[in-house]
């Protein structure tokens, strides 16, 4: 049996990366692991003293961060969290695994390279071993909804997260099957119409909200 | 011509010798700089609420320092950052404006050279991002200019990279900003 602990990098406590946490953890479970999803923006706003982690992370094999890509890398509090780790755990973190996974509103896998490359690096300054990431750019779409709840698609991804989780379990990285399964594929051609109708929707949003301008220049008034 | 610095130096880092070669490089072309230090300001995290998109456009409902630096970005035709490299990419101390700077996007979408992209609230900037090596991963300056040149493509902006190590000296630091601020307007 293995111990992971599951990083959720993300501000808000039930969304998309707490779902995928959610789904890791069930199946790190039900193939007889133990696994314990941590909430980041606790320790950064002060409700959890980073302490308090020596002794999950001593006891754990293999640490996940699952989060949110924001302005193309890393959550501000996930950096100053890796900061600290990097700073007052680094004898606990000596030889542990590491993967992560991440999602954003955009198809284009491509944009998680500057992240994931991140979180290696992370793992090389503490003496981790990086097992690979993973990206996922239909995280809007999802919107916190549990995989359970979401049909073929919830399905297909559950599938990757489960090729991911063999691999990280047998302390192999992370194979290209499982990114497979969580890339959205859409033609070039179709961007066009898609911006469209997202900027529709936009817009319906705003008047909802009783918004008349979308681009005003706030602070040039 | 209107130019942003945000200077996310920590202790003990020769940003000072490089914010000071921008200063002087730019006031010889009589051109000011706004200056910030990040470290002395209060700025929280985005908790992405969305209200920046649909509840108050352009504008983050957070009472913090951030609209100080956001009202300089949107007059500024260069945007300078210089930050130590943290896991080949910006530190925390960065990381906490760049997060809060979506509201400069529309929360729209137009596709320009394959990519689907933000329209820009207040135009197109340059962008000029200098990071400072601190120890050597492999990959780490590449994955630093990855980053930056992504953060050109959303904000479909101009920019450069330069990568220094927190040992150049004074000179070496001069003549390499001097050469990449060069034809910048």
């Amino acid at each position: 049996m293995k111990r992971l602990v599951i990083f959720n990098g993300s501000p808000r406590k039930n969304g998309t990366s707490y779902s995928f946490s959610h789904t890791i953890k069930k199946l790190a479970e039900d193939s007889g692991n133990a696994a314990e999803i941590v909430h980041i923006i606790d320790y950064f706003d002060g409700k959890k003293d980073i302490d308090s982690l020596i002794h999950i992370i001593s006891k754990s094999d293999i640490l996940g961060l699952v989060t949110p890509l924001y302005v193309d890398t890393l959550p501000y509090p996930v950096i100053w969290f890796l900061e600290k780790l990097s700073c007052d755990l680094r004898t606990e973190l000596n030889g542990k695994d590491f993967f992560a996974v991440s999602q954003c509103g955009l198809p284009d896998v491509t944009l998680f390279k500057p992240l994931l490359g991140s979180c290696r690096i992370f793992a090389e300054s503490v003496s981790m071993n990086w097992l690979g990431g993973l990206g996922y750019g239909g995280g809007a779409i999802i919107n916190g909804e549990l995989m359970e709840n979401l049909g073929s698609k919830g399905r297909k991804i559950t599938s990757g997260f489960k090729i991911a989780l063999e691999d990280i379990l047998n302390e192999k990285m992370i194979s290209s099957r499982a990114q497979d399964l969580l890339t959205i594929r859409i033609p070039k051609i179709l961007l066009w119409p898609i911006s469209a109708f997202l900027n529709y929707k936009s817009k319906s949003m705003a008047r909802k909200s009783g918004v008349k301008d979308l681009s005003s220049k706030v602070y040039l008034e | 011509m209107s130019i942003v610095l945000l200077d996310a130096r920590e202790n003990n880092s020769n940003i000072g010798v490089i914010v000071s070669t921008f200063k002087k490089l730019f006031e010889e072309r009589g051109e000011v700089i706004n200056y910030f230090l990040l470290k002395d300001m209060n700025i929280l995290p985005c908790r992405s609420c969305g209200a920046c998109s649909f509840i108050s456009p352009g504008k983050c409902v957070i009472k913090d320092d951030i609209h100080e630096i956001m009202r300089a970005i949107a007059k500024c035709n260069i945007y300078i950052f210089i930050t130590p490299i943290r896991f080949g990419g910006f530190s925390s101390q960065l990381k906490k404006v760049v997060d809060r700077t979506m509201p400069l996007g529309l929360p729209l979408y137009v596709v320009r050279k394959g990519h689907m992209l933000h329209p820009m609230r207040y135009g197109h900037k340059f962008i000029l991002a200098v990071g400072i090596t601190e120890e050597k991963y492999s990959g780490q300056e590449e994955n630093f200019s990855n980053l930056v040149g992504r953060n050109a493509v959303n904000m479909q902006a101009s920019h450069r990279t330069l990568v220094l190590e927190s040992t150049d000296d004074k000179e070496n630091i001069e003549n390499r900003i001097s050469d990449l601020i060069r034809g910048v307007n």
